[in-house]
């Protein structure tokens, strides 16, 4: 009796030290089935992507005998309107995509979370910042990226742009919510009344937790930014050729699906693998979230 | 009901007034004189004057956005900077052509949502739910352009029995315009079905639930009758909003869809226009664009009302 009583603030303490409660809840989300298969998924596409340049030393315009060639063993998607290898084309049009979203999506959860956590700071500029999320909000995410390329023309910096003040409301509000929901809690309260000061409140009580939710909202949103990208390349506003995206590649492939349907089936299911990928993640990180 | 929409005035005007005073100031706020990117990178003095004066740059920012507005109320949209015509004889000629995608892609919205959704509600057989649900997840997690491309590639690539590219006026010729518009239509209002569906199965589940079902049962009341007498109409409130809500998502996505079947409608003229600089045309297009998908939202929930006697507008 006496020994375990002992034992389990002792074992608690060892395993985990401060912030390791986190830490291992989010490796626990990835020993489940789905955070095995996301954690695989992102491996690969992630490792493809960078090791592009290792793999396919030629680059992705390098140029074939024929143009428009159906799939054969050089070329397992065939060559595009150039003679380049569609494959190729679509892993370095994959390493476009991740380059976006895997900057993009955190630059806009940090600012949206600091526009959604300033009601802590000042209420007027608070309420001020929903306002302005609520604008951003009522701009379908296609207009969104429309707006911004009427103002600094087509490329990767307005695909990055579009991509992340769409993701402005959802992170603010998200933000915003666990803000107004923890400052009510007894252990905010008691936090107040012994004198800690804001700043630490804020930092060490309200901000850890909301930060689940938040990197919930980061992988659902992983997917959105995707088809962003997707979206505004298709129409021809997005990554200016010869760069290939994911999205770029089906917008010239479309104008080929009659004759070469591979030059939109690799890029399209490379844009649903990569999906696939971060939903199966979200779900994941949700599961470990809300099972404490 | 009036004093319902009178009250509505105040925020409807806030979202249309600061959606105006953006698209306003996008074609100021481009880096260097925006009147040099619209002439090109070898146009005279003189032509870029002429544009400065067209788009009003050289007159004060207050009174330029005022007759911008102005001229929005009283139908002057504005001359095209690419075209030079009229922006509201530009937005004419393709506005049928969206107008035709939106309105069959709507009625297609309402139809598979809801009947899908009562499908998956409703059905007793665990198959056929189970089937109902697979197709549902799957739409959900697709978003219109990707269902635009599986559906040009089963339809007009490996079963040649639709076009696939291009568009014929409905009104011109009902029999071909159909064929031109059913896939598009599809493709737009297949994956947001799919959330409506979603919306009406967990409501009709949670209706299920209810005591009023209880005493309807009780009383003797047939099967069908409670499934569409007390069910569903209890479970349409979620659904009617949802499809009001998506009403935006509907133009937006249909800037995609034409670009993807080669349909000459509104977005390709949006899309034209910001890949060209065309300001005069791109600012009316976001502000129409804004306004449509608040009138949606209102109407939404005026047929809420009418749904559930239990809310009332006023």
């Amino acid at each position: 009796m006496e020994d375990t009583a002992h034992q389990v603030p002792e074992t608690g303490r060892s395993r985990r030290p401060r912030g390791g409660g986190a830490w291992s809840r989010y490796a626990s989300a990835l020993r489940t089935p789905k955070g095995m298969a996301a954690a695989i998924l992102l491996v690969v596409l992630i490792g493809g992507a960078l090791l592009a340049p290792v793999i396919f030393p030629g680059g992705y315009d390098q140029q074939a005998r024929g143009a428009l060639q159906g799939p054969s063993g050089a070329h397992p998607l065939g060559t595009d309107e150039f003679g380049r290898d569609i494959l190729v084309r679509t892993v370095y049009g994959l390493r476009t995509d991740l380059s976006l979203i895997l900057t993009a999506v955190p630059v806009s959860l940090v600012i949206g979370t600091l526009l959604g956590l300033a009601g802590y700071v000042s209420k007027p500029l608070g309420a001020v910042f929903q306002r302005v999320l609520d604008i951003i909000l009522g701009f379908p995410g296609l207009i969104l990226g429309i707006m911004i390329v009427l103002v600094i023309g087509t490329g990767w910096l307005a695909l990055f742009l579009a991509i992340a003040v769409a993701g402005l409301p959802g992170f603010g509000r998200m933000a915003r919510g666990g803000l107004l929901s923890e400052e009510q809690r007894e252990y905010v309260l008691a936090a107040r009344v012994l004198g800690v000061k804001r700043s630490t409140i804020m930092v060490r009580h309200i901000l850890p937790n909301v930060v689940d939710p938040l990197l919930v909202q980061a992988s659902v949103f992983m997917v959105i930014a995707i088809f962003i990208e997707a979206g505004l390349s298709i129409v021809g506003l997005g990554i200016n050729p010869p760069n290939p995206s994911l999205g770029a590649m089906l917008n010239v492939g479309a104008r080929y699906v009659q004759t070469l349907p591979s030059y939109v089936i690799g890029p399209g299911v490379m844009l649903l693998l990569l999906a696939l990928a971060f939903t199966l993640l979200s779900d994941a990180l949700n599961q470990a979230a809300t099972r404490r | 009901m009036t004093r319902f929409l009178i009250r509505r005035i105040p925020s409807v005007a806030l979202v249309l007034v600061a959606t105006s005073v953006i698209a306003f100031l996008l074609p100021r706020l481009v880096p260097g004189d925006p009147a040099a990117v619209v002439a090109g990178p070898d146009a005279s003095a003189e032509t870029i004057a002429a544009i400065r004066t067209e788009l009003g740059l050289d007159r004060p920012l207050v009174s330029q956005y005022f007759d911008w507005i102005g001229g929005l109320f009283t139908g002057d949209l504005g001359q095209s900077l690419r075209f030079n015509r009229p922006v509201s004889e530009l937005i004419g000629d393709r506005l049928v052509s969206t107008l035709e995608l939106a309105l069959l892609s709507g009625v297609l919205l309402i139809v598979f949502g809801i009947g899908l959704g009562i499908l998956a509600g409703s059905t007793r057989s665990r198959w056929a739910r189970v089937l109902v649900e697979g197709t549902n997840t799957g739409l959900l997690a697709a978003p219109p352009f990707l269902v635009g491309l599986l559906l040009i590639l089963l339809f007009g690539v490996a079963f040649r029995v639709l076009p696939t590219s291009g568009e014929v006026a409905v009104l011109d010729d009902p029999g071909i315009g159909i064929q031109y518009l059913i896939l598009p239509a599809l493709a737009l209002a297949l994956p947001m079905s799919a959330g409506v569906a979603r919306l009406v199965q967990t409501r009709m589940l949670a209706v299920r639930q209810e005591d009023f079902i209880d005493l309807a049962v009780s009383k003797g009341v047939p099967p069908r009758r409670i499934d569409v007498r007390h069910v569903l109409r209890n479970s349409l409130g979620p659904a009617v909003v949802a499809i009001g809500i998506r009403f935006g998502d509907l133009l937006a996505g249909a800037v995609v869809i034409e670009a993807i079947f080669a349909r000459n409608g509104l977005g390709q003229l949006a899309v034209s226009g910001a890949q060209s600089a065309d300001y005069t045309v791109v600012q009316v297009l976001i502000v129409g664009a804004v306004f449509i998908a608040v009138i949606g939202q209102l109407l939404t929930e005026v047929v809420l009302a009418a749904l559930d006697p239990r809310v009332r507008l006023g």
